[in-house]
């Protein structure tokens, strides 16, 4: 039952990290209409670049300020020199971004290195929770990708440039017509996308391995939070981010992991084919 | 030279080469070129699907390792389980392959451009995960090696692919057909039918057309190429392994084809035997070449997102055009 317990716990904080790192992605989707298929590896370059952090300052809680800035700094480039010009064929974003995906796993491959290093959690306490010894890293962790969460849907609604990037995403014809410069706020939207999934990174690496590889697991994750909350229903991407984890990591503690990401795999495409507009259509929009 | 004529010379040029290859090749430049041919004869069969798909239904398949993986293991689980002997092996990862399209299929083709994309490569991770699992059919992460049985046998005379001359021509027969078959599906009233529904699917639907079993035919006839090309490079390569069903392998094959040129039938042969040779010739000298791979990806969805074949079709039209404008105004 501790292992249940224990499991289901791990579940619930890794599902919050994939929810900030989907997020972007589903920003991404719903704003500019890009398939990023890189966007595990911007998770990834995160896990990179707070290690690096670490390395040369040796102070962890650097790079929860620094990475995202860089991240941020990363995607105004990358949208500058990939997503722009294809703007106007967004069905090749699936191929550019694979092209940008091999781009940043091999940079990293040649200046980090091919092998996966292992963070010490800047916090190593333990916490005695319902009669198990849980790191206190990781409930930490959580508490930063919720707080992570709340500040960008704070963002969304109460900031001018939120309101703006909501009225872009519904109608881009009308909203530039009412002067507002969509060209800046794809920009800034991809920008913020590569932020929160390279905060997803720091927050990640202590927990899991730094590793140029990482992003290719986070990815299918990721998708499948963003299509069963339905593409661009940024609420129902969190839900669905945090209760799949859940489910997976209860799985988990019977059988295989493979076969708990094979379960909610075929659980995907079901809601692909009979609702492929997200579980939570109608609940919010 | 006429555009018509152009491509006719290229194709018996192509042909020419292909049937000299194992002749001509070791005089050139070296003889395990022979092998990297055969190599991307097949792979260029796996571009070949997703551009059957891509360039002529308009569906972008990122999970035909699905099916290449399942004509791979057809074979091997066929000679290692089943002690089926070198045809009904490979009949039996073809069909395979081909089962698994028309299920999919049936799935999949209800959706469109990135929900298709997405679930194709949905079903490839399920089978990928699967294969990875379930060591005792499929090997696991370690694979399923076999020996390879005769083609035929005449008491002690046997006809097998450890002879490097049979295999090379065995390889350019089955895709040589493969290739035909494709031909005169494209161009027969079934191929009009793929480019109407691709155009516009919804006037492809007023006319009397029958879009969703267009598209379905599509990705079984994609599937069955794919499963072809996964049951050669079984029998190239002895083995059969999960690795080539996960969405990178789809993923490669997608970018083949994109930048030989969608929608033109030999466009695949040409990006994958580009993007291998690259790989050959480059992995030795850098380390991460994949880089370039990269770069040249980007380059090609921005400037040239017909691929090489589109832009060469574009050149040879215009040089036709100055041609023709040229005899109008001459004396």
């Amino acid at each position: 039952m501790d292992l249940v317990f224990a499991l289901a716990l791990n579940g619930i904080v890794w599902g919050l990290i994939i929810a900030l790192i989907a997020l972007g992605l589903s920003i991404i989707f719903g704003l500019l209409d890009i398939i990023n298929i890189a966007h595990g590896d911007f998770f990834m370059v995160g896990t990179v670049l707070a290690w690096t952090v670490l390395q040369t300052t040796g102070n962890y809680w650097l790079a929860f300020l620094l990475v995202p800035i860089i991240g941020f700094g990363l995607g105004l480039l990358i949208n500058h020199a990939v997503i722009q010009p294809i703007k106007n064929a967004a069905a090749l974003s699936i191929v550019a971004t694979f092209g940008l995906s091999i781009i940043l796993q091999e940079s990293v491959r040649a200046t980090y290195g091919a092998a996966p290093n292992r963070l010490v959690a800047p916090i190593q306490e333990t916490l005695l929770l319902f009669g198990i010894q849980y790191e206190v890293y990781r409930i930490f962790a959580a508490a930063i990708a919720i707080f992570a969460i709340c500040v960008f849907f704070g963002f969304l609604h109460k900031t001018k440039l939120g309101t703006w990037m909501r009225a872009v995403r519904f109608d881009p014809e009308i909203a530039t017509a009412m002067g507002i410069p969509a060209h800046r706020i794809y920009m800034v939207t991809f920008g913020i996308g590569f932020a929160m999934a390279a905060l997803g990174g720091v927050v990640a690496a202590p927990i899991t391995t730094v590793d140029f590889q990482g992003g290719i697991d986070i990815l299918p994750f990721c998708f499948m939070a963003v299509i069963i909350g339905g593409l661009g229903n940024l609420e129902g991407t969190v839900a669905a981010a945090v209760l799949l984890a859940f489910v997976e990591g209860i799985i988990t503690s019977f059988t295989d992991p493979t076969i708990a990401r094979i379960g909610s795999l075929i659980f995907m495409s079901a809601v692909l084919i009979v609702r492929p507009h997200g579980i939570f259509v109608g609940a919010t929009r | 030279m006429r555009v018509t004529d152009t491509y006719k010379f290229g194709s018996w040029l192509l042909v020419l080469f292909t049937l000299t290859a194992p002749w001509v090749l070791p005089l050139l430049v070296d003889s395990f070129w022979v092998d990297i041919y055969s190599e991307i004869l097949i792979w260029s069969l796996l571009a070949a699907s997703v551009n059957l798909l891509l360039g002529y239904v308009g569906l972008l398949s990122f999970g035909q390792a699905l099916f290449f993986g399942f004509g791979m293991y057809g074979v091997a689980i066929g000679v290692v389980k089943f002690d089926l002997g070198f045809w009904s092996a490979f009949i039996f990862g073809i069909s395979l392959a081909t089962g698994m399209a028309a299920i999919a299929g049936s799935l999949a083709v209800r959706l469109t451009w990135h929900y298709f994309a997405i679930i194709t490569v949905v079903f490839s991770l399920i089978f990928y995960f699967t294969a990875l699992s379930w060591k005792p059919i499929t090997g696991g992460d370690d694979g399923l090696p076999f020996t390879i049985p005769p083609i035929i046998s005449f008491g002690d005379y046997k006809l097998t692919m450890t002879n490097a001359n049979f295999q090379y021509f065995f390889i350019v027969t089955i895709v040589g057909a493969c290739y035909w078959l494709m031909y005169r599906v494209i161009n027969s009233p079934l191929g009009r039918a793929f480019v109407t529904v691709r155009e516009n699917d919804a006037r492809a639907a007023l006319i009397g057309l029958n879009v969703y079993l267009i598209r379905l035919t599509a990705f079984i006839f994609a599937g069955f190429i794919a499963g072809v090309a996964g049951a050669l490079f079984a029998l190239f390569g002895r083995y059969a392994s999960a690795s080539y069903m996960f969405y990178h392998v789809s993923g490669e094959a997608v970018v083949w084809a994109i930048i030989g040129g969608v929608g033109t039938l030999f466009g695949p042969i040409v990006g994958t035997g580009l993007m291998i040779v690259l790989r050959e010739e480059l992995s030795s000298v850098w380390d991460h070449y994949l880089l370039l791979v990269g770069v040249a990806v980007i380059l090609t969805v921005i400037f040239a997102p017909r691929g090489i074949g589109g832009a060469f079709k574009a050149l040879a039209e215009k040089i036709a055009r100055q041609q023709f404008s040229r005899k109008e105004s001459g004396p």
